[in-house]
């Protein structure tokens, strides 16, 4: 019987082999598998005269050859429908380089929320809360509860746009009443990120704009230092620009921060050797920053003498253009498709 | 501010070997922001004495002269039209390469060589304004060019050399010290840089004065809190003429021009000590047998007075004078009057060194549109001690300068001010936790002494008094210490630490989120295009768009006169983005979110304490959609906006307005947007006339909805509906029916025929050919399922049929079999 077995294997590949097209697959399937007469069918039918052992030695073997067997069937099956199609190649052919249509157009983001989208997820990712606050502000919040009373300069410096028939409003020189505010409402420790739109009254052209953006930080914690504010901002920027930057701390002075700095990085175009980028002295001018001044931390219903903090603003829409080389800050107000389909 | 170093240096022992650019960096790291280091050698380089050997006409132009000029090496050949060059005299030797400014004007230019009407110049002469002299050579006639030939120079020596201009100034960014009075002279410069090097500081100690008896200065100050200090002092036999070399040299390096020995001494003075001062010439000054009585006191109302650049200006009572008995003789801390300017024939003079308060300088001169180096000073609150000390070297200098001059009457000091010094209490403790490291104590002390503080050492405090030039406004707490201490130890010698914070996760901004969910569909799923839009809106496109402007807020100080009103709707702003881009595009899609202010209803609070409450400010989201081929834009704008808001799990439902239509709105063609029972916006089509009005060729729809009010009904999605087990039946239903019968109704009349029906949707609309006028033709697909069993056809059938009697009834639809 093993040999019975193994002579038939030898012919079915045999068989295959000569096999050119469907017709003689079938045939020899049929020689094979056939009910009635296939020469498979007849071996598994004298299966059941052998007896213990025997029929169950046999069986298996058979059941393996037949499976064998079945399995080339359809490899050859398989083999000779794609040489059926072979023509496929020309007479189904497309042009794969074409768009589908009607072409569907796509929608665009505006840069400014594309970057503050990426910064506000980078300071939730640090643990900042993101808010903002009202646009059009008490001269309150926006001055007095900052440390510049009435007749401080500073007010006057930030050229601001006040409202008609009420002199004690204005539209926000900067995001920073949003710390008091935030100081007032969630109390310490808090970590969050201002980010809105500001005003300044000043003659718009090419890098000026009357309507910007910013993104202003805010710690308040027990002991936040110096060295705290240094060691945050280089992160922060880090995270910003995702590659190492070097950074400088040097005085300046505004009006709710004691101290008061600006945070220089080392420029990323010339690697401080000094281009036109950074004005030929190796470094940008990126964060104004400092602890913020104890008499606004009071305003924020907190105690300076138990808590202190540190503040930073950053300017996203210069971001923006840095990103993006935009050279016109009036593109971004311009609602002008053909430059913000670019985005 | 310009900043000379070897005016420093008068005060100041520097190192040889610190270079310009380094004292500009330290300065920047520790004080002050320097802008750029200009080194005087450097701008007058390729600039040598030269000497005239010959000179002969042009051949091609009468009023130029072909020049032969040697450098004591080299003749060169020069063409000329300078109407003092004659032969043997010396000048000033532009050669090729050096850079000038043509005719005293513009930016400097690099010289090349060049041919001046056919004949070959290789380099020029300088008249004194060309090579930035002016003021120390001023001009007699426009063609002058600069003589040398009385220095008895050497011709080719280096002309920065030979004229000793061998200064370097700092330009300091003024902005960086608008809080340090101190800064704004020399001396408190110096005592900075002594202080970052710790080398000496020279003391500031002129001679006193001696006062003379013949006549008598009587000062009468009216407001004492507008004017703390007033001194004066009066001199004879002044000779008024050029001021010596070192002067003139001094003042150049600053940027000012020198004018004459008197008027040198005030800016002097004023650049040494950051002291403005003032000499009238006082023959001009009424007097009253020997006596001069200056009033300081308000203007009159009305009152004209002429200052100085012969302006006349008109005062108010809100601004201070200096006055005689009849007339107003300087406009207090900014200009001094034409009626008693110092001029050649002067010979007498009284100079005033006074302190003014800092926000009524600053108020008049805004008011005036006259700044002034002096107002600019007092607007940084001065010290009122300093007026002694610039008096006294006023008239130190005087005397050096004009031998032959007296002090003649008395010094007058009417002086009421008090300035707060502490001590301030310094826990050092205190220095250290914020700072964020330990800094030895001496060093502490050290830095505070250098900057003028007194310190009393208590062990672990310090007591601190601060020197009065920084008494003025600057510093007053602890934490002003602190900033004096780590700027001069150098923040880059801080060691940086991160602080530690708990990992709580920060409070989520839901408000944030959707704005940035309804972003993100918009885009990426319909195709909508985000613009920014200014907060501010013109009445006339208002009206243009029939937008009622009477409730919009105005801005009291607008920048750009024609758009003065805050916007109350982003609409028309975004109807003008569309009318523009449809000029560059066929289809045009865009939306915005941003902020609105509505007077009428109450935001935030406008104080901590106290009822006011701000105009709401609500974040709203608009869209507006038009194109060529747009019939019927609503739905693009509904499709866009429902699927955004349905995606995010809002109910949505639309209902047609009947009251309350705005003009601007398409009267059929309108909505009001409902999420769930509320209110949150609409969505309409432009009325055609005013889409024409605003310039739109085709339909245009828009809506706008309150985010605000939409995040009350934010809820993330939180169930399921478990995937059916049974097959679903589907039955289709096409019906005629009237126009007016809204899609809205016959679903819900649908869907409340069985439970088993589980979708209705709407699959074909249409009106025109083959319907009658005022029907449309609609088709639904309707979907039925149970959760219990396969249904069978004839339930389905019996319902289907049940579905079409209700519309028959209930909207008197024709079935379309």
């Amino acid at each position: 019987m093993k040999n019975e077995l193994q002579k038939l294997k030898k012919e079915f590949i045999k068989g295959l082999e000569e096999i050119r097209d469907g017709v003689q697959l079938d045939e020899l399937e049929k020689r094979f598998f056939s009910r009635r007469s296939g020469e498979m069918t007849q071996i598994m039918k004298n299966l059941k005269d052998l007896s213990g052992e025997a029929r169950k030695e046999f069986g298996k073997l058979a059941n393996e050859i037949k499976r064998e067997f079945q399995e080339l069937i359809e490899e050859k099956k398989t083999e000779l429908e794609k040489e059926d199609k072979s023509g496929l190649s020309s007479e189904e052919s497309i042009d794969v380089t074409r768009p589908k249509l009607p072409q569907t157009e796509n929608g665009h983001f505006h840069p400014i929320t594309i970057v503050h989208n990426k910064l506000e997820d980078l300071f939730t990712s640090m643990g900042f809360m993101v808010l903002d606050g009202p646009e059009l502000e008490s001269n309150y919040y926006a001055f007095e509860a900052l440390n510049i009373p009435a007749d401080h300069p500073a007010r006057e410096s930030m050229d601001t746009f006040y409202i008609k028939d009420h002199s004690d409003w204005c539209m926000r020189p900067h995001t920073s009443p949003v710390q008091i505010r935030a100081m007032q409402k969630y109390g310490a420790p808090i970590r969050a990120v201002v980010s809105g739109r500001c005003f300044r009254n000043e003659a718009t052209d090419a890098s000026h704009e009357h309507t910007f953006y910013q993104m202003e930080g805010l710690v308040v914690d027990k002991d936040i230092s110096i060295a705290n504010l240094i060691g945050v901002m280089k992160e922060l920027l880090q995270g910003i620009l995702e590659r190492e930057v070097e950074v400088r701390l040097r005085p300046g002075f505004f009006p709710f921060v004691e101290p008061g700095f600006e945070l220089d990085m080392k420029c990323l175009v010339c690697e401080g050797e000094g281009c036109g980028a950074c004005k030929h002295s190796g470094w940008v001018e990126t964060l104004p920053c400092g602890l913020v001044h104890p008499k606004v931390i009071e305003y924020g219903g907190l105690d300076p003498k138990e808590y202190s903090g540190f503040a930073f603003g950053l300017g996203s829409m210069r971001l923006v253009m840095q990103k993006y080389g935009i050279e016109d800050i009036r593109h971004l107000h311009s609602g002008d498709v053909r430059f913000l389909e670019q985005f | 501010m310009y900043i000379s170093k070897n005016w420093l240096k008068q005060y100041v022992g520097l190192p040889d070997s610190l270079t310009p650019e380094e004292l500009a960096l330290q300065l920047t790291m520790s004080t002050v922001e320097v802008e750029g280091v200009e080194n005087q050698k450097q701008s007058f380089e390729n600039i040598v004495v030269g000497k005239v050997k010959k000179t002969k006409k042009h051949p091609d132009a009468d009023k130029l002269l072909l020049c032969t000029v040697s450098d004591g090496e080299k003749d060169y050949s020069l063409v000329c039209g300078g109407s003092n060059v004659r032969e043997g005299i010396l000048v000033a030797f532009a050669k090729v390469g050096s850079k000038v400014r043509w005719h005293g004007e513009g930016d400097l230019v690099e010289l090349k060589k060049a041919k001046i009407r056919g004949e070959v110049s290789e380099g020029m002469i300088c008249a004194s304004t060309e090579i930035g002299l002016g003021g120390m050579f001023p001009l007699e006639d426009e063609k002058e060019i600069l003589d040398l030939t009385d220095l008895k120079l050497k011709p080719g020596t280096q002309l920065a050399e030979a004229l000793e201009l061998d200064d370097v100034v700092l330009d300091i960014d003024n902005k960086s010290m608008t809080h340090r009075p101190d800064l704004w002279g020399h001396y408190g410069m110096a005592r900075e840089v002594a202080a970052i090097h710790r080398k000496k500081l020279k003391k500031y100690k002129p001679d006193e004065i001696k006062p003379g008896k013949e006549m008598e200065i009587k000062v009468e100050v009216e407001d004492k809190e507008l004017c703390p200090r007033y001194m004066a002092v009066a001199l004879d036999g002044v000779k008024i003429g050029p001021s010596p070399g070192w002067l003139q040299k001094r003042l150049m390096a600053v940027g000012i021009r020198p004018i004459n020995n008197i008027v040198d001494i005030t800016n002097y003075i004023m650049f040494d000590l950051g002291q403005p001062m003032h000499a009238f010439d006082s023959e001009q000054i009424t007097m009253s047998s020997e006596r001069v009585s200056l009033f300081v006191r308000r203007a009159k109302k009305g009152e004209k007075f002429t200052t100085l650049d012969e302006k006349e200006h008109e005062l108010t009572p809100d601004m201070l004078v200096i006055a005689d008995d009849k007339k107003p003789v300087a406009l207090a801390g900014i200009m001094g009057g034409e009626n008693s300017e110092v001029n050649e024939k002067t010979k007498a003079i009284i100079f005033e060194s006074a302190n003014f308060n800092a926000i009524n300088v600053r108020r008049t001169s805004t008011a005036l549109g006259l700044r002034t180096d002096s107002s600019a000073r007092f607007e940084k609150a001065q010290d009122p001690n300093n007026c002694k000390l610039a008096l006294k070297k006023a008239v130190e200098l005087t005397l050096e300068l004009c031998p032959e001059a007296r002090v003649v009457s008395n010094v007058a000091d009417v002086a009421d001010y008090h300035l707060n010094t502490g001590p301030i209490e310094l826990d050092l403790e205190f220095v250290k936790r914020k700072i964020g490291m330990e800094i030895e104590k001496k060093k502490i002390i050290d830095i505070l002494e250098r900057l003028g503080f007194g310190v009393k050492d208590k062990k672990h405090v310090l007591k601190v008094t601060v020197p009065t030039w920084r008494a003025t406004k600057d510093v007053s707490i602890p934490e002003d210490l602190v900033e004096e201490i780590s700027r001069i130890y150098g923040y880059d010698n801080i060691d940086t630490e991160l602080p530690s914070f708990p990992v709580i996760p920060p409070e989520r901004n839901k408000l944030r989120e959707l704005e940035r969910k309804i972003k993100e569909l918009l885009v990426y799923k319909f195709s909508f295009t985000e613009s920014y839009n200014y907060s501010f809106v013109s009445p006339d496109w208002l009206k243009k768009l029939d937008f009622n402007a009477q409730k919009n807020i105005e801005l009291e100080n607008p920048l750009a006169k024609d758009r003065p009103l805050l916007r109350r709707s982003l609409l028309p702003n975004l109807i003008e983005n569309l009318e523009k881009n449809l000029h560059f595009k066929d289809n045009v899609s865009m939306f915005e979110v941003g902020k609105i202010f509505d007077v009428e209803n109450p935001g935030e609070r406008a104080a901590k304490n106290g009822d006011e409450l701000l105009p709401r400010q609500s974040v709203m989201l608009g869209l507006v959609f038009s194109g060529k081929n747009q019939k019927t834009p609503f739905y693009g704008v509904s499709d866009a906006l429902v699927g955004t808001l349905e995606t995010l799990g809002f109910h949505i439902k639309l209902t047609k307005k009947s009251i309350g239509i705005d003009l601007y709105m398409h009267p059929g063609r309108q909505a009001e947007i409902f999420v769930d029972e509320t209110s949150v916006g609409e969505i309409f089509e432009l009325h055609p006339t005013v889409q024409k009005k605003a310039g739109i060729d085709y339909p245009t729809a828009v809506a706008e909805i309150d985010l605000s009010k939409l995040l009350e009904f934010y809820l993330e999605k939180e169930d399921y509906t478990k995937v059916p087990e049974y097959p679903s039946m589907d039955r289709d239903i096409a019906m005629i029916v009237d126009k007016s019968v809204q899609h809205v109704d016959l679903v819900e009349a649908i869907e409340g025929v069985s439970d088993l029906i589980v979708s209705v949707e709407l699959f074909d609309v249409y009106e025109g050919k083959n319907i009658e006028a005022g029907k449309k033709s609609l088709a639904y697909h309707i979907v039925y399922q149970s959760g219990e069993k396969t249904l069978k056809a004839e339930e389905v059938d019996k319902i289907q049929a049940q579905v079409e009697k209700v519309l028959e009834s209930g909207f008197g639809v024709e079935v379309r079999k």
